[in-house]
């Protein structure tokens, strides 16, 4: 038994945790500042970004000395290729989390239209509730949790449309669709949020199996774009 | 000007590792079926089937007394040297069988050349070292050529070049296993075994052997036990992971195979719960 390499495992799959609470507290500031409009609490969001990447360059870093120090083989391997893998998706959606806040500040003059808030702040509970089934499945290495978070994300990108479809009813106020254009930009992040969820599911899959396969094969998607 | 010729398959082959499928379209070089080892009556080894490759690197790893070595042993009959050993089920070597009753033992040493764990030159000059297989078995052509495309395929002659009289035994460590290598190359052998060939090495001289074993494997079949998996990881096509099996008094202990495959399949995602076990340092 490897004690050592043991434990440095351990460390990197509660650092990945970590990171994980970090960008859920992100999702949840970015939904509370778009349903209140609270432009304080959008620059709270965009400078605790810097503490999602605090934690993202430390686990960067650990994985790097396992791998340079304990060699590991196997579903050690995976575990810590997976682990870096996953440390960037948190990463990327803390970052989508600042671009909604961004988004909401600078929208923040214009009238808001009650609908798309509302759909908008639903995309953002699911993708909450996604990203913490990602978390959940990987420490559970439950593959078939994992594989649930498809059909989650298919609501979340119905929810997108919606948004979209909502905005272009905003055609001829040219102020509305203004902020509308910018809401769209918002609904799109949640949808990479969604995504970037089921990319954790996928190396839950990958550690458990051995194989790497996508869930689903966006580039071949029969759904046309909107 | 002309195009740089690309040779994507070989790029392939340094990034990912040979694919079995690939490997297994190779000529087989080796057919082993139902071997079994026994010494003085005590079975060591038990029930193997395994294939080996042409122009490919084959690892054993496994735990001390899982029969490895006994197993590298059969490739060349080894153990038909050692009292009280006993080699039974299937051995072909390019369809024939190797334990047939009219085969020399000695042609199959010339055809299947072996280096041990460790470096054991003839205390005589570098020269005679390489030369003594070839006189021994008569072969034709000049002598000097062959010593020096020998020593050159095992990567040492421009080190020994200007002191080919001097003893091998002044050579250090590294240099007298590739001198060894040299020595089994000089009589033109199809197969290289080696068992342990670096665990006597320091880490550049172990370096030296690995890369050494990439360039042979292009002109010989090589098959190595190591110790060190990240050894097999490194130099290997294939992998077989051997384990002991104990009866239940806890009395005999006997060498089984438990899988054999690709070494990247090995070292990523094996298929049997024991070779994850070993691979990863949780067993053995």
């Amino acid at each position: 038994m490897r004690i050592e390499l043991q434990a440095e495992l351990d460390a990197l799959e509660a650092g990945f945790q970590e990171e994980g609470e970090i960008v859920l507290r992100s999702i949840r500031g970015a939904i509370d500042a778009l349903r209140t409009q609270d432009v304080e609490l959008c620059d709270e969001v965009i400078a605790f970004d810097d503490e999602v990447d605090e934690r993202y360059l430390a686990l960067e870093k650990q994985v790097e000395l396992v791998l340079a120090r304990q060699t590991p083989v196997a579903s050690d391997l995976r575990l810590v290729l997976a682990i870096l893998h996953n440390a960037l998706h948190l990463e990327r959606i803390g970052d989508q989390c600042v671009t909604i806040a961004k988004l909401t500040k600078l929208s923040s003059h214009l009238g808001t239209h009650a609908a798309v808030v509302e759909g908008l702040v639903d995309m953002g509970e699911r993708c909450s509730e996604m990203v913490k089934v990602s978390l959940t499945a990987f420490a559970d290495r439950d593959v078939a949790g994992a594989r649930g978070l498809h059909q989650l994300d298919e609501l979340v990108d119905n929810a997108n449309r919606q948004v979209f479809r909502e905005v272009l009813g905003y055609v001829h106020d040219p102020e509305a669709l203004e902020w509308g254009m910018r809401q769209i930009t918002a609904a799109r992040c949640f949808e990479r949020i969604g995504d970037n969820a089921v990319d954790i599911g996928e190396q839950t899959a990958f550690i458990v199996t051995g194989e790497f396969a996508e869930f689903t094969d966006a580039s071949h998607d029969p759904r046309p774009l909107e | 000007m002309d195009t740089p010729r690309i040779d994507s398959a070989r790029i392939a082959e340094t990034a990912t590792g040979l694919d079995r499928a690939d490997i297994e379209r190779r000529e087989k070089v080796f057919a082993i079926s139902g071997l079994a080892v026994s010494y003085n009556g005590v079975t060591a080894l038990a029930d193997v089937e395994l294939d080996v490759y042409r122009n490919t690197v084959t690892a054993f790893i496994g735990p001390s007394g899982c029969g490895k070595s006994t197993f590298i042993r059969c490739f060349n009959r080894m153990n038909d040297l050692i009292p009280g050993a006993k080699v039974s089920g299937t051995v072909l070597y390019h369809g024939a069988d190797l334990y047939a009753r009219q085969v020399d033992p000695v042609e199959v040493r010339r055809r299947i050349g072996m280096v041990f764990q460790k470096p054991n030159p003839f205390p005589k000059s570098i020269y005679d070292n390489i030369a003594f297989g070839p006189r021994v078995l008569g072969m034709k052509g000049s002598m000097d050529e062959r010593v020096e495309n020998a020593l050159s395929q095992a990567a040492l002659w421009d080190e020994v070049k200007g002191r080919l009289k001097d003893s091998a035994l002044g050579l250090s460590g590294g240099q007298q296993q590739r001198l060894c290598i040299a020595r089994a190359l000089a009589v033109e052998p199809d197969v290289i075994l080696m068992d342990e060939p670096a665990s006597a090495l320091d880490p550049i001289s172990t370096t030296r052997i690995e890369d050494l074993m990439h360039e042979l494997k292009r002109r010989y079949t090589i098959v190595i036990v190591t110790h060190n998996m990240q050894q097999a990881a490194r130099v290997a096509d294939m992998t077989a992971f051997f384990s002991v099996i104990v009866d239940d008094e806890g009395a005999a202990r006997r060498g089984i195979l438990v899988e054999y495959d690709a070494t990247a399949k090995i070292f990523t995602a094996p298929s049997d719960k024991r070779t994850e076990d070993y691979v990863t340092g949780r067993f053995g």
